[in-house]
Order: structure tokens, then sequence, then C-alpha cells
């Protein structure tokens, strides 16, 4: 072990004046060169030294790494070559892994709460008692009939994790397994599954993309797979002579995506649908577009007649009737000219790929906005093509065997959901992680009595944290599996403190990106260094001591068995890049290369590509249509109504613009704020990781707090100089006290603050260091979706 | 030897201090917390820096990863009262010894890109934190100077890639021998988009940038 070094022992170990020729070797054959006693040194002369493949989990991207391994300490974590998405490069939170690991603030053991609620008293107990506490609360709760009134609420959930959850959940007896997918990008997701029939993200074939229009990606810094996105943007610019890949980057902030982009166009908060529409009136009305692609494989262009010989409009007809560059300029602030230089550069410099998210579709629009811009890859003919948009093929995964019979369970996972999904509420829906507050509070539809948390963190993260708060206080039993006290699992009543993830077994499949399958294996660096399970093995627990016939549903011994099981489906699908005679030999080749994956991606797949009711592009969603029609009744009136949609007849189902709700009134709370994220920031985990904190923020200098950009004129308007503190408020009454940059890349009429810090619990680095915007932001949901619209919120910002 | 030397592609490079992070955790450099980095004293080997200028909506960022530049004439080696810093001839790094160093800072001075960084604590390692130290890299005392080596152990170990490039996601960082005019860094460093910062000062310095722009 490498001790501190004092300059006397510096000069005692290396010897002044000989040291200076032995010095540069400073490798492990200069075992005197290092601050080590005599008993370390025989132990470092023997040490053992690997090089563990495994998967990085710091977010979803599931890159794969290399972690050096000495004498079963983990000292360096790189990137693993034979991964198809990171080729052996990893991003600065990969780097960081190590403090998590290795952070002081972990939890070291199960521990039972014993003073009031967030009082911090705690005492440690035996895993056979906080899983039999756990047991005895379920096994109460499903013997009274109230198995459905346990809700469980996960985050960013990795691999098999995902389905054994959600299988828990089933066989146990409750339909409330909440992901907190309705405040990530769900929305997204939905944009596709109503144009290509693919409920989920896209791939990007970005090797021979020519032009990039980006509305409000954060490509290069938070848009996962981070490091594909960062080595594929090298590769256009420069890995292909003569062919330099040209960017726009719209955004409502100057971005360092923004700054890598040949063009920033600043636009309107939450009117991004609007722009991308303007585009298609001139491609549209010039011409300009894929006449064969739209042709043969899009529905609802032109207009049409259904078989009742009903008259439909066509997206052409509306978009050349709405959105000419002039009207759009009135919406949007970007000027005619540029929208018409944009969308002749983009028609013309194919292939041509236009990428949306959370950006422009967590909005009460955001549904329609990322329609809109993702109707652009259509009339390019960007839709599977080389170059263009890549729709993700999954891993053939061996199927989930089917559940146990069971009255009970099955009577629990038939009641309503207390989030509320696929009701007149939210007809879209599959989460609405938001919506627990008012449901929980309000006992709405049931009382909510057992809460468990994975991987996910409410009390930080949720849109109004403080009516959380509320909502944890009506909850008796609240369990968290976090191995960090965080902000959410300082409130629970158990903790039952998971492994990190580098001494954790855990599959993880590539989300899409490449387009054909890629599924890595994170296997333990290290042994676990505390007294901590993995969750996957406790809940298996939990299910093998509640009585039959819940075990029944879970015929593994471990979570290692349950994802062999899946990955054996691998083995036998005969696909892929590694092939065995038999399952050992598939594994020990699988977990000595990390990762499994099925190239090629093959073009014209039509008819996986384009899985809707028309087999086509849906400019003119019938899924959208039909969907509605089903919650609607014979009242779509009343729906859209309540949905807040203004767009009526055959509008609703073409993309178009709605304008945005905003909560607050403009005069008052003059500021849009939109709360980003950075390259150092771990998915809303990284504020415990002091090397990330000290270099969090780039682009304004700052390190180990928050600050708000602001427009450097309005500010001076206000009084406020650079690094002046002031109070950023919002209509909820909540504000916040956090540092002014001055930022000339902030529009007059948006501020900004990062979303990582503020903390009120989360380790000594993490704690009460920075500010969490979230305090400040209304809880406001897109009723169609269900998805949040965080950016909705107005504020003001003056002097302290 | 071989004449190592580095070329920084600025038109690739996002500023993602994936470079920075890599070198922290190879080199056993400490953060030095909040307090002190409020005071500038972040130790960063490789530093990345983010110049914004202009005027909304006209902004432009300029962003440039700073490793040592190992210079051919090293302003610091000139300046060092002890020979604490000195240049070796074989191949051509400017290397620190630590245990001759007085702290007197002149380097740190001298050094025309701020790439050489005074140790004002010796590094407190929190509980536990010290396990994941390299044991191939010294631990620095407090009161010296310290600064990149082109991960010199890595190069010794015959790994002639130091941990800045070997992370670099955008493939934006290219290492080798200057004195091979067929290796990659060679070639590259007589690009006609090749420059070297402060080239009037006569340091010479053997990391070269590659410019941004078509």
């Amino acid at each position: 072990m490498v001790t501190k070094l004092t300059r006397r022992d510096f000069l005692r170990i290396a010897g002044v004046g000989t040291a200076a020729a032995a010095l540069c070797e400073i490798g492990p054959r200069a075992p005197l060169l290092r601050a080590l006693g005599p008993d370390e040194q025989v132990a470092a002369q023997a040490h053992q030294e690997v090089w563990q493949a495994t998967i990085c989990q710091q977010c979803q991207a599931g890159c794969g790494l290399l972690v050096r391994v000495v004498d079963g300490r983990a000292v360096k974590i790189e990137g693993n070559p034979l991964h198809p998405s990171n080729k052996g490069k990893i991003c600065p939170k990969a780097q960081a892994g190590l403090q998590v690991l290795y952070d002081p603030d972990r939890i070291k053991g199960p521990m039972r709460r014993v003073g009031e609620r967030g009082e911090g008293q705690w005492e440690p107990i035996s895993w056979d008692e906080a899983i039999g506490q756990v047991v005895d609360r379920l096994a109460e709760l499903r013997d009274e009939g109230q198995s459905h009134t346990v809700v469980f609420l996960t985050g960013r959930v990795l691999g098999q994790m995902e389905g054994l959850i959600a299988r828990f959940c089933q066989a146990y007896g409750t339909p409330n397994h909440i992901t907190h997918n309705s405040i990530s990008a769900a929305a997204t997701e939905v944009a596709h599954w109503l144009t290509q029939g693919h409920r989920d993200f896209l791939g990007y074939d970005w090797e021979h993309t020519n032009y990039l229009l980006s509305f409000g990606v954060s490509m290069l810094e938070a848009w996962r797979p981070t490091v594909r996105n960062v080595k594929a943007y090298g590769h256009m610019r420069r890995g292909r002579p003569q062919r330099r890949l040209r960017m726009v980057q719209v955004d409502t902030r100057f971005s360092i995506t923004a700054a890598k982009a040949d063009e920033w166009v600043p636009i309107r908060p939450g009117t991004d649908g609007a722009l991308a529409l303007g585009i298609a009136y001139v491609i549209i009305n010039e011409g300009l577009y894929d006449k064969d692609f739209v042709a043969q494989h899009t529905f609802g262009f032109e207009d049409w007649s259904d078989e009742k010989s009903i008259q439909h409009m066509g997206f052409k007809t509306l978009v050349l009737r709405d959105y000419a560059p002039s009207q759009v300029e009135a919406i949007t602030g970007v000027p005619a000219e540029t929208i018409t230089r944009i969308a002749r550069e983009f028609a013309t410099n194919r292939p041509a790929v236009a990428i949306g998210d959370r950006g422009i579709s967590m909005w009460s629009n955001g549904l329609f906005n990322q329609i809109a811009v993702h109707a652009l890859n259509a009339l390019v003919g960007s839709i599977d093509t080389r170059g263009g948009v890549l729709t993700q093929r999954v891993a053939p995964f061996l199927p989930w065997p089917e559940l146990a019979t069971d009255p009970v369970a099955e009577e629990g996972r038939s009641q309503p959901r207390v989030d509320h999904v696929g009701t007149r509420r939210y007809p879209l829906a599959e989460d609405v992680y938001q919506q627990l507050p008012e449901s929980i509070i309000g006992d709405d539809p049931y009382p909510v009595n057992a809460l468990f948390l994975y991987y996910t963190n409410p009390l930080f993260s949720s849109p109004e944290v403080g009516r959380f708060y509320e909502a944890f206080e009506k909850v008796p039993f609240i369990v968290s599996f976090s191995p960090f006290l965080d902000d959410s699992t300082a409130y629970a009543d158990l903790i039952l403190p998971d492994h990190t993830y580098l001494e954790r077994l855990q599959d993880v499949a590539l989300p899409p990106s490449l387009g054909y399958p890629v599924v890595g294996l994170a296997q333990p660096a290290v042994a676990p260094l505390f007294d901590t399970r993995h969750t996957g093995d406790v809940l298996l627990e939990i299910a093998h001591v509640l009585k039959e016939p819940v075990a029944r549903s879970f015929p593994w011994r471990s979570f290692a068995e349950v994802v062999q099981y899946r990955i054996s489906g691998l083995w036998l699908s005969e696909q892929g890049d590694i092939t065995a005679t038999e399952f050992d030999f598939f594994w020990e080749e699988f977990a000595r290369r990390s990762v499994w994956s099925d190239p090629p991606y093959n073009f014209g797949e039509w008819g996986r590509v384009l899985a809707t009711p028309s087999g086509r592009f849906e400019f003119y969603s019938q899924s959208l249509r039909d969907q509605l029609a089903k919650v609607a009744g014979d009242d779509l009136e009343g729906l859209l109504e309540e949905l807040r949609v203004q767009a009526r007849g055959d509008e609703v189902y073409l993309p178009h613009y709605e304008p945005p709700h905003a909560v607050g009134d403009p005069q008052e709370y003059p500021f849009f704020l939109n709360t980003y994220k950075l390259m150092a920031h771990a998915e809303g985990r990284g504020a415990n990781l002091p090397q990330l904190q000290e270099m969090l923020g780039l682009h304004v200098n700052r390190k180990w707090d928050s600050w708000l950009e602001i427009n450097p004129g309005v500010a001076r308007a206000l009084g406020i100089a650079d690094d002046d503190w002031v109070w950023v408020e919002s209509p909820l009454g909540e504000k916040i006290q956090v540092r002014a940059v001055l930022y000339p890349g902030a529009r007059p009429d948006v501020v900004c603050i990062p979303f990582e810090l503020g903390h009120r619990a989360y380790g000594h680095w993490a704690k009460g260091r920075g500010v969490n915007p979230n305090w400040l932001i209304a809880n406001e949901t897109a009723g169609l979706t269900g998805t949040s619209a965080p950016f909705a919120t107005r504020v003001k910002v003056y002097k302290v | 030897m071989p004449h190592w030397a580095m070329v920084i592609d600025l038109d690739k490079c996002v500023g993602c201090q994936s470079c920075s992070a890599a070198c922290q955790a190879e080199n056993n450099v400490l953060f030095v917390g909040p307090e002190q980095a409020e005071l500038g004293r972040a130790i960063f080997w490789n530093e990345v820096f983010c110049h914004i200028e202009g005027e909304y909506p006209h902004v432009k960022a300029t962003i440039v990863p700073r490793p040592c530049f190992h210079c051919e004439n090293p302003p610091c080696v000139k300046v060092c009262p002890v020979g604490a810093t000195y240049k070796r001839e074989e191949d051509g790094l400017v290397l620190q010894r630590y245990e001759r160093c007085i702290g007197c800072r002149y380097c740190a001075v001298a050094c025309p890109y701020g790439a050489r960084y005074f140790t004002w604590h010796a590094p407190e390692w929190p509980e536990g934190m010290d396990r994941y130290q390299n044991p191939d890299v010294l631990l620095r005392p407090v009161g010296i100077v310290e600064k990149c080596t082109f991960c010199i152990h890595r190069l010794e170990k015959g790994l002639p890639i130091p941990a800045c490039n070997q992370a670099c996601p955008a493939d934006a960082r290219y290492f080798g021998d200057l004195d091979d005019p067929n290796s990659e860094v060679s070639q590259l460093a007589r690009s006609p988009r090749a420059l070297r910062l402060l080239e009037d000062l006569g340091t010479e310095p053997r990391v070269f940038y590659l410019k941004e722009g078509a």
C-alpha cells in the first residue's frame, strides 16, 4: 500500500543525491523509490495485477471497461477496446468510478431507522433481520388483500434487474412498478412509437452522416451513449477526407454541443416543433423531399380518404397552410431566412439527420415537438438508410418463464395503478412517477402502504420536491436499496444496501445507438468492501421466504443464475460474435470479453423498422387516433379539452405545433428556467464524487458549486454583476440562492442552472453544497404522455 | 530513444475532460476540495481551458486541453536554482526531481503555459480512498512543484500511450516519436493545421495543436 509521503520519508527512501538518475525509473522495477515499508515492499514485489473486464454503470450507456486491479484493489479504469460502442474510450464519469467504490460515506451494512424519519438515527441490523422485516410486512399486506398498495419505484435500472423487479411485483401482486421514465424522456419514445411503431429511443449511423440538425440535444455532453457520440463526432469532423460534417444546434442555451456545432440557433423555449415544421415547409414547397421514400414508406403525406370515403388532410396540406417561414419566425424568433437556409442545407446534404430529446419533448407540447422533428427524417428519407436513423434490434434473451398461478397476485396486479396510467388522465403513459405525491397524499385511488426505492432518489430528482417530502411522511414503510445515504434513503425506515457497481454482477444492454444488439456483462472487479448484498439476490431471497406461491415464480438461487438464464437465449440464438457448442463455453468467452454483440445492422427490414398499423412511417398516426378513441369513448372533444390539446380533427394526429404551457405570469416571472446536464453529471448521482465536482463547470470555470447563467445585458439591467449572489424564485413560492454567471450564451428570456447539486444528504461532499433547481419547478405534466414538463416553470431573479 | 511528442486536434476535442480525469487517476493527483479550488489551487497536470467570447447571440468558445509541453527549450529548467527540474536528454522529457525541489515556484512562474502546480498541502486521502492509488506513481509531498510527465511510468513499462490519450473519447490526441518522420505525430505536426502555443517565445513545445475549423 502506498502511504502518505513526507519529504523526510522521501529523502530516507530515495537517498539524496543518488536519486537523480534513478528518478526516471518510477515504474515497478524501482521499488525503492516508492514509499513502502519493508513488509509492503515484499508484498509489492509479489503483487498480483489483473485487468478485469466489466461494464460502466455511471449512466445507461453501458460502456465496456477494463479495471486495473492490484492486490485486490481497483486502481485505474480504462475502456475495453473490444466493446463496440466505446471501443476502449471512456468519459470522466467512468474514471470517477473508483470514488464510487471507495467513497468513505458508503452505507456499510443493513440499517433500521431508530429516531424520527430523516433524523439520521440508524441502528445496524443483520441481513436476516432486515429481510425478515420486509417479508413480514409484505406477507401481512398480502394476507390482508392489500398487496397492490405496495409501490416499487425504480430509476435507471439496468439489464435483468428491470425484468426481475417487474416480475417480483407481478408475482407478489402489485401493478405499481413505477419507473422514472416520465421524469426522464418518455415523450421521446412515445413519438417514435406513434410514427414508427417502436416505443424506444433510436440508433444513428453516425459514421456516414453528413448533416446533423440537433434540437436541444446535448449530444456531446449528456446524450447517451455519450462516448460513442463524441467518438463519432471526431470521426464525422476529421475522419473522412473531403466530407466534414455540418452541424446545427438549435438550443435555448449555448452548450458545449452548441459551441462545437457550426451554427447555434437560439430559439424561444418550447417552440422547436414549429421550427421543424417551418423547415418541412421549405423542403416540401421547394420539392426537396425524398419523393421515393415518401411515396413508398410513409402514410398521410398527401390528402387521403379512408375506407368510409371520409377525406383526411395530409401532412403536406397542413404544413403548407400553417408553417411558412414567416409564420414560424413569429413563433420561434428564428429569422425566416435562417429557416429557409437550414431547410435547404438539410435537404441537400444527405444523409441528414434531425435529432431531439428531453430538451424539446419534456414540455406540455413535447410529444408534438418530437414528432415534428422526427418527421424531418422521413421527409429526406433518412429512416433506415446509411448515415441515417437506425431502429434498434433487441437481443434475443431467453423469455422469462410463466408466472406461477396465484389468484391473490392476479387480484392484486389487476387493481388500478396509483399513477393512473392508461386512464383519461394519461392515455399514452406507461409511468407517471411525478403523480405519486398527489396520489399518496390524497389516497388516490387507495393508500400506499409500502414504498421500495431502487436506483431512484425522488426527494432530489422530482419536480416540486417539497411535495414528495410530504408524501413520504404519509407512507408507513419505506425501504431503500441504495448503497449511499442519498436524500430519499435518509428518509427510509429500512436500508438494504446494494453493492456498488464495481463489486456487482450485472448485465447491461447497450441503449439504442448502433442498431444491432450489444449486451455487456459487468463483473465484480473487487470483492464487496462492506456487508452489502446485490439487490437481485435480496429480492430473490424475499420471494423465497414469502410463502408459496410467490416463491414458485423464482426458480433461481441467485441473481447470477437469473442473468445466466436470460443470457442463454443469446447462446441458443446462434447469432452474434460468440458461438459455442455448450453454454459453459459461451459464458466463459462472454465473461472474458464482457461483451456480446450481433453486428451488422441490416438495412431494409421494413416490416421491423416500420411497425405501425400501416407498415409505413405515419405522418398521420393511426396509433394515436386509436388510442385516444379507446380512452375517449364517445367524448373525444372532452378528452382533448382535459388533455389541453388545442388541435382538432386530423391535425391532432399529424405533426403540428401546440403552444407550450408555462407556469407563472411572464411579467412577474420573466425567465424560463433551463436545468441541464454536463459531461461531469452522472445522471444526477455524481455530486458525491469529488473528482467530478472539481471539474464541473468547464465553460464557466466553476467547481464544487451551482451557478446561474444569465444574459449579461439582462443581468446588468437588474443590477447583477458576475459572481453576485442572487435569489431565483418561482411561482411555487420557493426560492434558492445561487451565484450568478454573466453568460453571453444565455438567451435574454432564459436562465440556466445545472442539475446535479443541492443535496440534503448523500455524503459529506454532496450534502448542503449548491442548489437543487427542482425545488422551484412546478409539477406540470403533459397529460397525453404523462411526462413531466420541467421546463415550463418561469422564475424571477433578483439580487440578494 | 524516441523523442516523445503529442498532437491534439482541437477540431475533435469537445472539452469532456476525460483526459484530465484519466490523468488524475493515473498519476495519483488528488482533488483539493471546494475551498482550495476556489483559491485556484486545484491540480490538473492536464488542464482543459474553455474561453467564451462574444455577445449574444454571436458567441464563440475555444476549448484547449493543456498537458506539459515538454519544450525543447524549457524556461522552467533554466530558472530552477537547485536542478530539480531537468530535461532528460535521451528522450527529451522535462522531468521533476521531487526530492530536490525546494518549492520556490520559479519554474511555475517561468512556464508560459501554466503547466506547473504547487502542492499547497500534502494530499489528504480520505479514509479508504487511498486504496485506489496507483502503485507505479509516487505521491508528492507538500511544498513542491509537480506536473505532467507524459506518463513516464507507462512509457517505461512499454506502454507508449499516456493515460490522457488512452481515454480521449474523441480520438483527438496522438502520441509518438517526433524523430520518426513516418510516425503519425511527425506527420500531423507538419500539417498546415498544426500550431504551437506562444511559438514566438522560442520554447519549442513538443505538444502540437491542430486548428479548429474546416
